[in-house]
């Protein structure tokens, strides 16, 4: 009988940029037991959409993530849009779907350089996020930031992209593309990066679907299950199909994202092609009526939920978020037990945790 | 407006949730809403990757005790404990219990997400 | 390591990838968000822009005919440079310097004394979004 330690595993440690405490036990090094503890970033910001007023809404959910904060600012406008119904304008359908694509580009960057950095290969993180800046200066250029976009209001999007714009986004787009084939070729074929994540972590399909898990979690354990299947924005007309492997190990979820990537880039490459003329933006009058809806779309990490409940007036009966990685934490509870000491960050780090998100 | 909405009782969720789960449906959270004298408790689940999705949804008193889904499901052991603390329903049974600290800490407001609960919104940092 | 080494040599041989900063700038974009100006001779003091703000960064006072802004509590969202009927607010690509003290911006509006300017912008204005 060996004997058994608990060490905890944060809030604060080297791979994690936001606070999680994970309870460890291990019996020498093997992970035997895992107890998460999260609260530790929570801002009551459902409380606080209930106080304000609907649209002032958007610039707060925004905030939730900072990552992904354009899909939060699409999801909530678009739950507040099916209350009325609004029907959109296609350009706007577009313009959103690009954007939010946009922003799928520079997370996955993002998250494939801290994966090179957990475990620690430091100057492939920096190649990534080299690349990443590129993404980052696309969004400054359409949209007027960089990382919080601001850009949509109930009805619309208050930013247009007009042809010399859309030009240098093809262009960039396509030096994004070269410059990421030749650093995924390393990820897909190094030694190093094999031996750390093949086998690690490992998630069955059956299990993924029990824990309820969501993204690129489930689609690496060989789920065909996404969001943007459900044909919102315009992914109805575009062609679209979800990247799905089987494997079910880090290894399998980080080439769902290194394909997801490239398959953003030629989402947007095709709907800036696609893009139609006209208006982008309609009046929407009066208040929210007192209906009940929900909208669910496919933030960078996994199926973002947003449900909303309109009461008439200004203010919005209830807001309740469910982001992504609340849904992805469980599945730590079964992958992590049996694994060694030392591929726990990668383990941790495969499901793309975003703390502050998860707690609102 | 949600389709497919079932009206249930709340100790009819754990067969009806079962039902959906070996029928290849997948959990995606619960909802709860303060009625005034009653919770409303809606369960999502998922079907068909993702394009078709199942609510539950029951209505309980404030202090009548309900179900815990965690027995069958881990997945929504977050979303219980969420619930439990955040508007007072009371939960038995759960996997995994937190004791009211899982988001909140020792000196949070109690159950703040009740209508009776913090009616103003206060001002921005300055 | 060997799939690793193109990469290594475009470094190795190319030129830095990062700029000099402060003496070397890049060109802004256009339209980018940096920070809030006001025109104190085109605002009425109409208060639009005080209901509208997200982040309350913006209060009035009508008695004392002022517009106090809070920059510390700005998120630059552009909300209020979209509604303002006079357009007396505008973002301006120029970031804030980094302050120690919270500063209160008091601005004395000017532009009710021209009030037949106001009509005619009234009159011509283009409707605001639903921001
Ligand atoms: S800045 Fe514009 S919106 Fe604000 S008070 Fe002056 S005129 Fe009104
Ligand atoms: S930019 Fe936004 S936050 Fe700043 S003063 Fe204007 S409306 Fe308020």
């Amino acid at each position: 009988m060996a004997a058994r330690t608990t060490v905890p595993f944060g809030p604060q440690h080297p791979v994690l940029p936001e606070p999680i405490q994970l309870k460890i036990t291990y019996e020498d090094e093997k992970v035997v037991e895992v107890v998460p503890a999260i609260g530790y970033g929570h801002r009551g910001i459902e409380k606080a959409c209930e106080l304000n007023e609907y649209t002032k809404n958007i610039y707060l959910c925004e905030r939730i993530c900072g990552i992904c904060s354009y899909i939060h600012s699409v999801s909530v406008v678009e739950v507040t849009e099916k209350l009325w119904p609004v029907e959109l304008p296609p350009r706007v359908k577009y313009l959103r779907t690009i954007w939010a694509e946009m922003s799928r580009t520079h997370s996955h960057l993002l998250w494939l350089g801290l994966l090179a950095d957990a475990f620690g290969f430091e100057s492939m993180f920096l190649q990534f996020w080299r690349i990443r800046e590129r993404v980052l200066d696309l969004l400054e250029m359409t949209t007027g930031q960089r990382v919080i976009q601001s850009v949509n209001v109930v009805g619309g999007v208050r930013r247009d992209i007009s042809p010399e714009q859309k030009k240098t986004c093809i262009e960039t787009l396509n030096t994004v593309r070269k410059e990421s084939e030749a650093l995924i070729k390393v990820l897909t074929k190094d030694y190093t990066v094999k031996s750390r994540t093949i086998g690690k972590g490992v998630l069955t399909k059956e299990q993924a679907l029990q824990l309820g898990c969501a993204g690129p979690t489930l689609r690496g354990s060989g789920v065909r299950e996404d969001a943007r299947l459900t044909k919102y924005d315009a992914y109805g007309e575009l062609n679209y199909e979800p990247v799905v492997e089987e494997a079910g190990d880090s290894y399998a979820r980080a080439l769902v994202r290194a394909r997801e990537l490239f398959q953003a880039i030629d989402l947007q490459l095709e709907a800036l092609a696609k893009l139609p003329e006209g208006e982008i933006a309609v009046r929407v009058r009066g208040n929210p009526p007192a209906n009940e809806d929900v909208m669910r779309t496919e933030a960078p990490r996994g199926e973002l939920f947003y449900y909303a409940k309109g009461n008439g007036t200004r203010n919005l009966e209830r807001l309740k978020v469910r982001t992504p990685t609340f849904a992805n934490i469980p599945s730590l509870l079964v992958m992590l037990p049996g694994c060694e000491l030392a591929d726990v960050p990668v383990i941790v780090l495969s499901i793309d945790p975003c703390i502050s998100c998860t707690e609102r | 407006m949600m389709e497919n909405l079932k009206a249930i009782t709340k100790d009819e969720l754990l067969n009806e949730g079962e039902k959906l789960l070996t029928g290849g449906a997948k959990f995606i959270t619960a909802v709860c809403r303060d009625l005034g004298e009653q919770l409303e408790v809606t369960y999502f689940f998922s079907l068909k990757g993702g394009t078709e999705m199942y609510p539950l949804r029951y209505t309980v008193n404030k202090e009548e005790e309900v179900p815990s889904f965690s027995q069958i499901t881990l997945a929504t052991v977050l979303i219980e404990n969420e619930m439990k603390e955040m508007f007072g329903l009371k939960v038995k049974d759960l996997a995994l219990d937190f004791g009211g600290h899982l988001l909140l800490a020792q000196d949070s407001p109690v159950t703040p997400l009740l209508k009776t609960t913090g009616k103003t919104a206060s001002k921005g940092g300055d | 390591m060997p799939w690793m080494l193109p990469t290594i040599l475009k470094n190795f041989f190319g030129g830095p990838a990062t700029r000099l900063y402060p003496a070397e700038v890049r060109e802004p974009f256009e339209h980018a968000r940096g920070q809030v100006s006001f025109n104190e001779d085109k605002c009425t003091l109409c208060g639009t822009c005080v209901r509208r703000c997200p982040a309350e960064a913006l209060s009035q006072d009508k008695e004392k005919n002022e517009l106090v802004f809070y920059p510390a509590r700005c998120i630059i969202c552009e909300v209020c440079a979209d509604i303002c009927p006079r357009k007396a607010i505008d973002l301006i690509y120029k970031w804030r310097l980094p302050f120690y003290t919270k500063p209160v911006e008091v601005y004395k509006p000017r532009g009710k004394e021209s009030g037949k300017a106001e009509k005619e912008a009234a009159a011509t204005r283009e409707p605001a979004l639903n921001n």
